[in-house]
């Protein structure tokens, strides 16, 4: 395939990301913010989702032949510390290295600042790789996944992670609908009081009084 | 009710299906997986060759400055700016130049504050990312998906992090 090919099919998934993003409200920093501090659910449900999705489309594509896994190989120290600063970074940034993209295209300002931070820290880690390299890396277990240690055929236990993950997300929804964490202007900002925005769904309009 | 593209919002659940369907034209056009810190790496490369003529051959920036699914990613994320951009004008919502729950979790209203920790964090954001490898994306959604334990221990650690970083930083909101 040439370039244009891939630059032409990434723009097109990159926008179905996008509105699949911004209409699930995920991108906002009022949501991510308040995932981490453990009061909106948000963030947690389409992550899930997306996992359990993921699972079961990767059982199908890999029980068919059609495609492999791409797995990272296990660095623990790497992964721990990294881990630890990526996360850091959500919280004070209110995004993570993709949202911060839909922010931009949703008009907020400030994500530019993330965006230009996120570029900076991209260049100092990609100068000091060379010497972090041999402090991070040790000689691991390599690409290992769950079902590689469990001896089970992937598709196997994929599917049964993806029914726990839909079980999860069952009693999550239970414990905190996901209409009551929108807020009145969708951004995850209930301090207005928890207004459901279910009016602003369609369906039933506001009574008249 | 069938959700519309003219909504405010969808279930978060139907949008991570969505999310979650793209993992095929990944895997079977493009035979990787959803990511997005990669195309950070690809623009860094190329810009920093601007100033350094050696970061063609740098053992690190190379790699991304070339091969092809770098700028099949970098398209997935310019892609998600348009997505939401059109998204958010069929919505209707309008936003302010910064998310207003910034001014309560920072105790101030104060945009230069904002802006200051918003590079920040960015900064943080991207060379986290890079060390562990992956991002949400990369690490979480697709590396989960794929029951991958390297991704499993640094999605354990975005979130230790995250909540971590939420209880010192900021006030509750």
């Amino acid at each position: 395939m040439s370039i244009l090919t891939f630059i032409v099919i990434g723009l097109v998934m990159g926008a179905v990301f996008g509105l699949a993003l911004e209409k699930s409200r995920v991108f906002e920093p009022g949501m991510i913010l308040g995932q981490m501090q453990l009061r909106n659910f948000i963030m947690l449900k389409v992550f899930l989702a997306a996992t359990a999705t993921g699972l079961v489309a990767l059982a199908v594509m890999t029980a068919a032949g059609w495609t492999g896994l791409h797995l990272k190989a296990v660095q623990v120290l790497a992964n721990v510390i990294g881990g630890l600063l990526l996360g850091a970074g959500i919280t004070l940034a209110g995004a993570c290295p993709g949202t911060v993209i839909a922010q931009i295209g949703a008009g907020y300002r400030d994500a530019w600042a993330t965006l230009a931070g996120g570029l900076a820290g991209t260049l100092a880690f990609g100068y000091l790789q060379p010497d972090l390299e041999p402090i991070f890396t040790a000689a691991g277990p390599g690409k290992l996944s769950l079902a590689d240690v469990l001896g089970l055929p992937f598709w196997g236990v994929a599917l049964i992670a993806a029914a726990l993950l839909i079980g999860g997300m069952v009693a999550l929804e239970r414990w905190r609908p996901w209409r009551g964490a929108l807020g009145a202007d969708f951004d995850g900002d209930l301090r207005g009081g928890p207004r459901s925005a279910t009016s602003h769904l369609g369906g039933q309009g506001v009574p008249a009084e | 009710m069938l959700p519309k593209l003219t909504d405010k919002a969808w279930s978060p659940y139907l949008a991570g299906i969505v999310i979650g369907l793209l993992q095929i034209p990944a895997f079977l056009l493009i035979d990787t997986a959803l990511g997005a810190s990669s195309s950070y790496v690809k623009v860094a490369g190329h810009f920093a060759a601007l100033f350094d003529g050696g970061v063609g051959a740098h053992p690190y920036f190379a790699k991304y400055m070339e091969a092809s699914k770098y700028w099949w990613q970098l398209a997935l994320v310019i892609g998600i700016g348009l997505g939401a951009l059109a998204s958010a004008r069929l919505g209707g919502a309008r936003r302010q130049a910064v998310s207003p729950v910034w001014a309560g979790a920072l105790g101030s209203p104060s945009p230069v504050r904002r802006y200051a920790i918003a590079f920040a964090g960015g900064f943080i954001l991207l060379f986290g990312a890079r060390l562990a490898g992956g991002c949400t994306s990369g690490h979480g959604i697709s590396g989960l998906a794929q029951l991958s334990l390297g991704s499993a221990i640094a999605v354990a650690a975005m979130f230790a992090g995250g909540i971590a970083t939420a209880l010192i930083a900021f006030r509750r909101i």
